[in-house]
């Protein structure tokens, strides 16, 4: 019998979360960072009974340069291929040695936090290795659209015409980013037969993040969470204005919030916007847009659309002028 | 003191890796190491061992579930042959530098081009500057040996650092010979518990790996040169207390076979040892003297000791069994690292890189017979002109 975490319980507002940080001061992640935004609730609804896995990535560099990290409870790095398959052997220790009576505490939440890279990119073996062996563990990507601690190069999720210093614009490429990301988590969902726990997220909405985290912990096999975490260094808006893009993402069709239905196999929406916004809209906010015009931006709306369409939203008319 | 068994090189390693109780396995297929991921399945399958057999996406996954699992405090173990030693590369730093005593066993193969199954120590010898005690072994008993000897070095407090244990792929992973199997009780003597110091534990937590600022890299490297050279008293220690428990009879660092009065000596590591042990035999009773000296282990490399063993002869011959291309002194590895262990040596023999063995190919009774009349003929000479011979071309 495989060994298994305490239950933890669902958070009900931000009021109620619990106090106690456990990703703390002293690291050096950028102002209105989304991604640290997106650690400290992962951190906060994980809780002590936790071990992270931090691949090569922001996450990483950006909180240990200082030669030690923000977290209160065990963290490890491991290179930015292996977040996978290091939380794999994490647990497995863990399976063995409660077994043979050699740890004598509960089973601990295990939990990496991959970058897009380390996630679909380089990563991309190892966590679906991680998944597809049933390992106990969750799985979270936070999404910042590039390889952002390298200088911001491109990623398989970064969106169809982004500037990154991999896809630059110029006469030749007047759209910088000709090709279309890769939909990790439908990648996911598609075929681990493991699979206990899937879902997206978005620092916009944070006590929904955070019942996800738990819910992930909670789910007794491998987790996969996936988190939107806007950059304002690599996608150029101002530093405060971080959770606004993040709304404005899932608001336009950009990035889409919902729970994957493990016995059918569908996506349950848990955010639909109320009012949905052009896409224009949020390619404005954003300097890593600037550059292109509008049969870019047409098909990115066109790009927009179809995701909302896979998780049976319907996309509204645009508003009269 | 045992029982006795036939046992393939692959089965003994297996067979140790049941007696050290190990935690997590993690398998990847590639020849000729398979077969001790095939028997541990087996085992474990059966209820012989206790463990969490973890089926590896590729040998860079197989290294990494391995770091993760010792990083939590378990004894964890892996494995591969050739290019599969190469792709796991990224994880050796990183693992030694982390003090994290996992054992990974090398059944050296050639590294492609093309996929030749046939054994090289290229593949294993690749690794060896990366911070992690390595040694071969000659015979499927010394197999198994070096197995539980290497988890007592490296998970040594005084130690922590990470071990290849490598046997010849095919001649020592393939070939059935008699081995004798250590006793449970002899064995849990021998091999205490792995209780790291520094773990991934939730109510001590820490932070294993941070980026660090150049400043504090030399610090590091420093420790990291001081961890694998103090790790030779260790070895000594520990080759002794495995030699009075288990009954055998290892020099922690070198096989001498008639070669205390030799004038010609061949030096090299794991099975084709065995073979020239029996041209020196033959030799021998044709009144030459002649001798072998086999490295047990290669890193961290005993210089003092093999410059002892080899200084008195009239002509040393290294033979590497790998390719090290492009390398000073045009032979291999071992030629380098002999000259080198000369070199402040109040005498100096003669010493010629032999590279044989190529491919998987056996090194025949006559090529060592060649080997041998090639150092008299360069003893009589006074030098050695050319002074590295690769079989079967060049001599």
């Amino acid at each position: 019998m495989a060994a298994i975490t305490p239950k933890l319980d669902m958070i009900k507002s931000v009021q109620s979360a619990p106090e106690k940080e456990c990703y703390v001061p002293g690291h050096r992640t950028c102002a209105g960072c989304g991604p640290a935004l997106c650690y400290r609730l992962v951190a906060k609804a994980a809780g002590k009974n936790t071990i992270l896995i931090g691949p090569t990535g922001c996450m990483y560099v950006a909180n240990t340069s200082y030669s030690c990290g923000p977290w209160a409870v065990p963290w490890i790095h491991t290179q930015i291929t292996s977040g996978g398959s290091c939380a794999s052997g994490i647990e497995a220790a863990y399976q063995a040695m409660i077994r043979k009576g050699k740890y004598k505490g509960d089973f601990p939440g295990i939990v990496v936090m991959a970058g897009d890279g380390g996630s679909a990119d380089i990563g991309i073996q190892a966590m679906s290795a991680a998944l597809y062996r049933a390992h106990n563990i969750l799985f979270i990507c936070y999404d910042n659209e590039s390889y952002a601690n390298t200088g911001i190069q491109v990623s398989p999720t970064t969106p169809y015409g982004a500037w990154t210093s991999f896809t630059p614009s110029g006469p030749v490429v007047p759209e910088a980013r000709k090709l279309f990301p890769k939909d990790l988590t439908k990648m996911i969902t598609r075929g681990h037969p493991a699979l206990q726990f899937a879902a997206t997220a978005s620092i916009g909405y944070p006590v929904d993040l955070m019942n996800k985290v738990r819910m992930g912990i909670n789910a007794e096999g491998p987790a996969f969470l996936y988190l939107h975490c806007p950059c304002p260094k690599g996608w150029s808006f101002p530093s405060e204005r971080t959770v606004e893009v993040a709304r404005l993402a899932v608001d336009c069709g950009m990035f889409q919030i919902y729970t994957w239905d493990k016995e059918t196999g569908e996506f349950h929406v848990d955010y639909t916007p109320r009012q949905q916004k052009p896409v224009a809209e949020y390619v404005k906010l954003q300097g890593r847009f600037s550059h292109l015009q509008p049969e870019h931006i047409a098909k990115l709306q066109a790009f927009a659309d179809k995701r909302f369409e896979e998780v049976g939203i319907e996309v509204a008319a645009p508003a009269a002028k | 003191m045992g029982t006795k068994k036939n046992m393939t090189g692959c089965i003994a390693t297996a067979n140790a890796c049941r007696l050290a109780d190990v935690d997590v396995i993690c398998s990847y297929p590639i020849r000729p190491y398979t077969g001790i991921m095939s028997e541990l399945a087996k085992m474990v399958a059966d209820g012989e061992l206790d463990a969490e057999f973890v089926l590896g996406e590729g040998e860079h996954g197989q290294l990494s579930v391995t770091y993760g699992a010792s990083a939590a405090g378990a004894r964890a173990f892996t494995g591969s042959s050739g290019v599969g030693v190469t792709y796991a590369m990224e994880l050796y730093s990183p693992m030694a530098g982390e003090r994290l005593p996992a054992q990974m066993a090398i059944a050296d193969r050639t590294l492609d081009p093309p996929g030749d199954f046939g054994e090289e120590h290229t593949d294993a010898m690749c690794c060896r500057d990366q911070g992690w005690l390595q040694g071969w072994a000659a015979t499927s008993e010394e197999a198994l040996d070096i197995t539980l000897m290497f988890y007592r070095m490296g998970e040594d407090p005084e130690v922590y650092l990470p071990q290849y244990a490598c046997q010849d792929g095919y001649f020592v992973s393939h070939i059935v010979r008699e081995c004798d199997l250590p006793d449970q009780a002899a064995v849990d003597e021998f091999l205490p518990p792995f209780k790291p110091e520094h773990y991934l534990e939730v109510n001590n937590p820490m932070i294993i790996g941070a980026q660090m600022q150049p400043e504090e890299g030399p610090p590091m490297q420093y420790q990291r040169y001081e961890a694998i050279e103090g790790a030779r008293s260790i070895i000594e220690k520990a080759t002794a207390e495995y030699n009075k428990i288990i009954g055998r009879d290892y020099d922690p660092w070198l096989e001498c076979y008639k070669s205390e009065d030799a004038d010609y000596i061949l030096f090299e590591q794991g099975a084709h040892a065995m073979t020239a042990k029996a041209v020196v035999d033959k030799l021998r009773d044709a009144g030459e003297k002649v001798g072998v000296v086999r490295l047990r282990m290669l890193r961290p490399f005993p210089a003092k000791q093999v410059a002892e063993a080899l200084k008195n002869a009239k002509a040393v011959g290294t033979v590497d069994c790998g390719v090290a291309l492009g390398i000073s002194g045009a032979a291999g590895i071992l030629f380098t690292e002999v000259r080198t262990a000369l070199y402040t040596a109040d005498k100096q023999p003669i010493t010629v890189g032999f590279v044989a063995g190529l491919g998987g190919e056996v090194i025949t009774h006559d090529e060592f017979y060649r080997m041998f009349c090639k150092l008299e003929e360069v003893a009589a000479a006074g030098k050695a002109e050319p002074e590295t011979y690769w079989f079967p071309f060049e001599l």
